[in-house]
């Protein structure tokens, strides 16, 4: 905008959190992943997904 | 010292342990913590002024007195039961007397009594040597000879240590007798446990030994001995003040903190093992030393400036002591807790 | 859950790497992005009673509350601290506020441990920052005695839970609270047991505090900057509660003749602290006595075990905590200025700070639970669940109603009404800073009349 290099130089311990919130988010869908590999898979007691539905825990 | 004399003293010391830890027969065992405790005598006596060698013949008589009934101990048991090997030690006689023996040396309670006046009486760095590497071994001894031992005796003096350590400390003033009352606590905590889970004793050893290094190397780099001048520190080394606070009351067993995690898992075991009386005595004892120790974290870095000044500040001169194992021990001391699942496994090893 | 935990944990580079220009500023609006984010928590969408979980953490209703709470707070008390802070040195400004950091990573991990050992561990830890910023940070000499009262009331009573968890851990094999719920009732015959159902509740009786063993309370509030007096107030009596809901759980069939002693002790304090209350010269400490009131009134909801018990108990935590908090906001308005605490010296205050005034009025109507606040839905819910109980606790509770509203109108009144002492001359004006404080606090009381579901709790 103004002047963006001295924007950087003076705020960019603000990058910290928001980069916390994408690891903090990326690292809860890797966890889900894990928990529900086998969710929907069984042969006796899976399911149709429902139309616009890719998963069925959420 | 002249670095000749202290080289062979030092290298003796370490002779002693580990002939201690290396032997399987009795009187070679009795012959390395002869040759820890002669070692360690001239390393003591050091300063030659009247405190300094009362604390060494104190220390010199009683770890003698030890010595001596570990080698009646054995022969007892090699007359009676014809064993000479450490962990064959079967007859009760013989037992018991190793274990009272092994107490002296360490300095548990009801035998205590020797501890908190030798370590006074030493500097700094001798009684960082006292505190640890002193305790390793007879408690190399104790573990090999652990089944075999009365389990009253041993759990009545875990719990009159914890309760020693924890009361005795609390009228002093003087920081070397303080640390030793500490010492006491901890070695009840650590006796306590030993016949259910030998493996427990070693890991509260280990904590132990890194807690109070930090803490003695830290008044090493303040050189301070008293409660008050503890209250200057924070002049000298800011950072140093602050953690050491943390130090001490990790040494207390105060959660997060990796003092907790000893405490934490022989409280686990000794509900385990259907003790929870004992249990739930032990952990109340730990409150007694814990005033002590926020007493101290009171003086050295609660009451900083602009709040209370409670002491004039000293000259800050450069230090002499390498600071990277004091810095290296003391987040040890502080950020272990987390290991804990992984010290659980390691332990069944 | 990561996703609030490890931006917490990004604060602390943030603080210390900010210039000192911007160190406030920073620090509150990240935290806000973070108390922002921590609403998501609220939005109900799963089919068990846990949701958001992985293999350590989770939230279910009951503590998502307690969660966006304390989310909520950070800012706030930061903001609150940032007048007495500034003049000193950088590095102690940005020690202060990695301490009210650190409070919020150990109570997000205690609200949302899945493991009972967790919760423990995280109660414990939440110690060790209170005790530093009472004792630090504190103004007058008795901050060290308060501090060890603090530590010593609270270990006394957690020690013995730490024995009681670990032989629970050995009967039932587990100590994570999705199995722990579906285990058999256990058979509790023995005096042993009646002292194991006892260690269990004692640490966290102490923690709300109940009347018997309050007295740390009043000193640590007392003593306390306005952070910490915040905290306290608002979460971490709130961490008994919740421990206690927790706990009660495995505690059946005993609690039903057990906890008598317990509720009569609790309904008596309602009384015996509103009495004080009425008899307070000191400011803060009038609001802290206050605190153990209605946390009395709470742990009675919980103890008689129903379910409008529960969530009275839910709903009035979380009210009290904003309340309560906006109330020691309002004191220490008044403490710098002044620098005391008595309420005679600093009184007639609606003469010169009228807006000021508007906000003391409002938190006291809060806190005597003016309906239709959600501090009046707590408190009748569980007056209600405990008439239903037995009916002569209608006569504690509605007594203790009656000395809650006296006190909090003497408060009111007290400190804006009446003549404006002469020695009052030259006080600063109310700050925005100031003014947004207490909107921040009293803004999502008036919202919640309007969706209490979002802190009803699993029972209603």
């Amino acid at each position: 905008m103004v002047n963006f290099a001295a924007l950087m130089r003076d705020h960019w311990v603000n990058i910290f959190v928001p980069l916390g919130f994408v690891i903090g988010i990326y690292m809860d869908s890797a966890q889900d992943q894990k928990l529900t590999a086998f969710r929907n898979k069984s042969a006796l007691y899976s399911r149709e997904l429902k139309p616009g539905g890719e998963v069925t825990w959420k | 010292m002249n670095p000749y004399v202290l080289t062979i003293l030092l290298s003796s010391l370490g002779l002693g342990t580990i002939l201690t830890f290396a032997s399987s027969h009795w009187l070679l065992a009795w012959m390395g913590l002869e040759i820890n405790t002669l070692a360690i005598i001239p390393i003591m006596a050091q300063q030659s002024h009247p405190r300094a060698i009362e604390a060494t013949t104190k220390y010199f008589l009683t770890q003698a007195t030890a010595a001596a009934m570990i080698l009646f101990a054995s022969t007892t048991n090699a007359w009676l039961v014809g064993e000479w090997e450490i962990h064959q030690l079967s007859h009760p006689l013989a037992t018991t007397t190793v274990m009272l023996a092994l107490a002296l040396k360490l300095g548990l309670a009801p035998v205590h009594f020797w501890l908190p006046e030798v370590l006074q009486g030493l500097e700094l760095t001798t009684g960082l040597i006292l505190s640890t590497w002193q305790k390793l071994a007879p408690f190399a001894l104790m573990i090999q000879v652990a089944p075999t031992i009365n389990s009253s005796l041993l759990i009545a003096m875990g719990l009159l240590s914890t309760l020693v350590g924890g009361w005795g400390g609390l009228n002093q003033t003087q920081l070397r007798k303080i640390l030793a009352y500490s010492s006491i606590a901890h070695l009840g905590w650590m006796v306590l446990i030993l016949q259910y889970a030998p493996s427990l004793t070693l890991l509260s050893l280990f904590l132990y030994i890194i807690m109070t290094s930090s803490a003695f190397l830290t008044l090493k780099t303040n050189n301070s001995l008293t409660i008050n001048t503890l209250a200057t520190s924070w002049t000298k080394s800011p950072t140093l003040a602050a953690l050491t606070a943390l130090v001490l009351l990790s040494l207390g067993g105060l959660p997060p903190l990796s003092g907790f995690m000893p405490k934490w898992l022989i409280l686990q075991e000794l509900t385990k093992q259907g003790l929870p009386l004992s249990a739930t005595l032990a952990a109340m004892t730990a409150l007694l030393s814990l005033y002590f120790y926020l007493r101290l974290c009171y003086a050295m870095t609660l009451t900083i400036y602009p709040n209370t000044l409670t002491a004039t500040a000293p000259w800050r001169l450069n230090f002499t002591l390498i600071t990277l194992p004091l810095s290296i021990i003391t987040i040890l001391a502080l950020g272990l807790l987390p290991l804990t699942p992984a010290v659980t496994t390691l332990l069944t090893l | 859950m990561l996703k609030i935990l490890i931006p917490t944990l990004m604060l602390f580079p943030t603080i210390w790497f900010s210039p000192a220009k911007w160190l406030w500023t920073t620090s509150i609006a990240q935290s806000l992005v973070i108390a922002l984010a921590s609403l998501s928590w609220l939005k109900w969408s799963s089919e068990t009673g846990w949701s958001s979980s992985n293999l350590y953490l989770a939230t279910d209703p009951l503590s998502t509350p307690l969660l966006v709470l304390t989310c909520w707070l950070l800012p706030l008390m930061v903001l609150a601290s940032q007048n007495h802070i500034s003049p000193e040195p950088l590095n102690r400004q940005r020690t202060y506020i990695s301490l009210l950091v650190s409070l919020q990573m150990f109570l997000i991990l205690a609200f949302g441990a899945t493991e009972i050992i967790m919760f423990y561990i995280m109660f414990e830890a939440t110690l060790l920052p209170t005790l530093i910023i009472i004792t630090r940070w504190g103004n007058q000499t008795e901050r060290l005695n308060a501090g060890t009262y603090f530590l010593f009331y609270t270990l006394a009573g957690s020690l013995p839970l730490l024995v009681a968890l670990l032989l629970l851990q050995n009967d039932s094999g587990t100590l994570s609270m999705f199995t722990l719920q579906y285990t058999q009732p256990m058979h509790l015959l023995t005096w042993g047991n009646k002292l194991w159902w006892a260690a269990c509740l004692l640490a966290f009786l102490v923690k709300m505090p109940v009347y018997g063993v309050h007295l740390w309370l009043p000193k640590a509030h007392v003593e306390a900057p306005i952070a910490g007096s915040m905290i306290l107030a608002a979460v971490l009596l709130k961490l008994g509660g919740y421990g206690m809901m927790r706990m009660m759980v495995m505690l059946d069939p005993l609690t039903k003749e057990l906890a008598y002693p317990f509720i009569v002790l609790a309904l008596w304090g309602i009384i015996m602290t509103g009495s004080i209350c009425l008899r307070q010269t000191d400011l803060k400490s009038l609001i802290a006595y206050s605190s153990v009131g209605h946390m009395g009134l709470v742990a009675g909801g919980i103890l008689i075990q129903t379910p409008w018990g529960f969530t009275g108990a839910i709903i009035l935590m979380i009210a009290h905590g904003l309340a309560s908090s906006a109330l020691f906001c309002l004191a220490n308005t008044s403490y710098e200025r002044t620098h005391s605490r008595t309420m005679l010296l600093a009184r007639g205050m609606q003469m010169i700070l009228p807006l000021m005034t508007t906000w003391w009025f409002v938190a006291s109507l809060a806190n005597l639970a003016l309906p239709p606040l959600p501090n009046l839905m707590g408190e009748l819910m569980i007056i209600t669940s405990m008439f239903n109980w037995s009916h002569w606790t209608l006569l504690l509770t509605g007594l203790g109603t009656l000395i809650t509203a006296s006190y909090s109108l003497y408060l009111f009144l007290m400190t804006q009404r009446g003549p404006l002492p002469s020695h009052i001359i030259a006080l600063e004006p109310t700050h925005t800073r100031e003014h947004l404080l207490i909107t921040l606090h009293l803004i999502p009381i008036i919202l919640l009349i309007l969706k209490p579901e979002l802190m009803w709790g699993w029972c209603f």
